[in-house]
């Protein structure tokens, strides 16, 4: 089997295995009396968080191993992470303001979390945009690998220079999104979440890989 | 170590004593300078807001298109007169590069700084005087961080299509914390709160700035090799 | 403990949806692009 064949079919058991998911958060997961049906968005917004930054800090890597080894496959591994990323990081923060609203009141606020959600997006489309605008292969992997560097560096920054900010000013005390120790049940439906996710980002990752890797060969 | 400087300095001497001699970018961009002020003075009403609300803000985005504008001049002129290939040509190492840029880029901006501050100050009739060397300082160090970034990235993009575009859209994630430390901090200056609470933002933005130009200067040379 | 749970599961909704729409959205498109390989 191809590496995309292969990745399809990861994606698949994926796909059904978020089906899954969805009927355990809706149907067979309680409200949470706080925050109303709204929470349940939790489910899916947390762990396609861990995607974003889990993909993100694998660019990073990619980066610094193509830097240090000039080795193509790595571009292609940063390239390819970097995409499915993005695609995760849309589903972040579509789902986050949608949280938000109900709970918090409002669709947006500059806490750590969302800030650093949104700067995540920046440097994807940059780093997307910066893909698309350079031809010649060796050029955009060294372009990309020092971009995807810098911008690994830069978010665990900005989270430091939230949490510094916020002990500057200390701030009234929001609803939290997580609650401190989580039921069972929902623990379950959270981690099996995560686990879909984490599956569904092998998947495409496999696929946009057989992808860069065809177009290297065109 | 010594070398390293000492090439970095005679690559900005170079460049500001091209540009001394011609003189249109720190002219346009200073001409832009005033201009960004002056828009900014009509885009308020005296009435409803207080200048004092508007003019951290104001004078940070200011100098944040200023240094915009001459980042984007330094690496054009480079580009224009395929002086970048003469200098990778010699054995100067590429770190050198990167510094003697960042100096010329730095000492431009900061010229422009310098002279739209007061102008500042007049327009908007905003006292600085008794925060003048913690202004100063803050501006610089964001400046600093600001311009470190930004010279890595103009080093690329200049090779890419659209350029122009990429180098705003590229650095936007990047320019926002010495932006807004600067802003925030600032705010704190013009109000006249004490200095300590404004030296946690000015610690970030030292952090930032050592950070970012120990990474620029890494990972400047992969850049520029062929 | 609050008498009424808030009622908006319209966002529960539309957050679920959205997130459907984009993962399969993705998806598709990875399939086109390695059709054949």
């Amino acid at each position: 089997m191809t590496l995309a064949s292969r990745g399809r079919a990861v994606t698949v058991v994926a796909l059904l295995l978020l089906v899954g998911v969805y009927i355990r958060a809706l149907a067979f997961t309680p409200l949470e009396r706080f925050q109303g049906a709204a929470q349940k968005i939790f489910y899916l917004h947390v762990p396609a968080a861990w995607s974003a930054m889990l993909a993100m800090g694998l660019v990073g890597l990619a980066s610094v191993l193509y830097l240090l080894l000039k080795d193509p496959r790595f571009d292609r591994f940063a390239a390819a992470s970097a995409e499915v990323g993005t695609a995760f990081c849309v589903v972040m923060l579509t789902t986050g303001p949608l949280w938000a609203r109900p709970v918090w009141g409002t669709w947006w606020t500059w806490d750590a979390r969302l800030t650093l959600t949104l700067f995540l997006f920046f440097l994807y489309i940059g780093y997307l945009l910066l893909r698309q605008a350079v031809a010649d292969p060796g050029m955009r992997g060294r372009y990309s690998a020092v971009l995807g560097i810098c911008g690994t560096v830069l978010l665990p920054f900005i989270h430091l220079s939230v949490y510094l900010f916020r002990t500057l000013h200390p701030q009234p005390i929001v609803l939290k999104p997580s609650a401190p120790s989580l039921p069972g049940v929902m623990l379950v439906t959270l981690l099996y979440s995560f686990g879909v996710f984490t599956l569904l980002y092998i998947g495409f990752v496999m696929q946009r890989y057989a992808v860069g890797e065809g177009d290297a060969h065109a | 170590m010594s070398d390293l400087l000492r090439h970095a300095w005679n690559i900005a001497r170079k460049d500001l004593v091209i540009e001394l001699r011609s003189r249109t970018a720190f002219v346009s961009t200073l001409v832009f300078t005033v201009l960004v002020l002056i828009v900014f003075n009509f885009g308020r009403d005296p009435t409803a807001t207080a200048v004092l609300d508007l003019a951290p803000g104001i004078l940070c985005v200011t100098f944040t298109f200023a240094a915009m504008l001459a980042l984007n001049r330094a690496f054009q002129l480079e580009l224009e007169n395929q002086a970048l290939e003469g200098l990778l040509l010699t054995p100067i190492s590429r770190r050198s590069i990167y510094l003697g840029k960042l100096f010329a880029n730095l000492a431009f901006v900061g010229l422009v700084e310098a002279v739209g501050l007061p102008l500042f100050v007049v327009f908007f009739n905003v006292p600085v005087g008794h925060v003048l060397p913690a202004l100063a300082g803050l501006i610089a160090l964001s400046t600093i961080g600001f311009v470190a970034v930004g010279t890595l990235f103009s080093a690329m993009v200049i090779r890419t299509r659209f350029a122009e575009l990429m180098l705003p859209v590229l650095q936007l994630p990047f320019s926002i914390p010495p932006l807004v430390l600067a802003v925030l901090a600032t705010a704190k200056l013009f109000t006249g709160r004490p200095l300590d609470e404004s030296l946690g933002y000015l610690k970030l933005l030292a952090a930032y700035d050592i950070v970012f130009i120990g990474l620029s200067t890494l990972l400047f040379p992969a850049t520029v090799e062929e | 403990m609050p008498e009424n749970i808030p009622q908006n599961a319209g966002y529960m909704v539309a957050a679920y949806i959205v997130t459907a729409i984009i993962v399969l959205a993705y998806a598709a498109s990875l399939y086109r692009r390695t059709r054949g390989r």
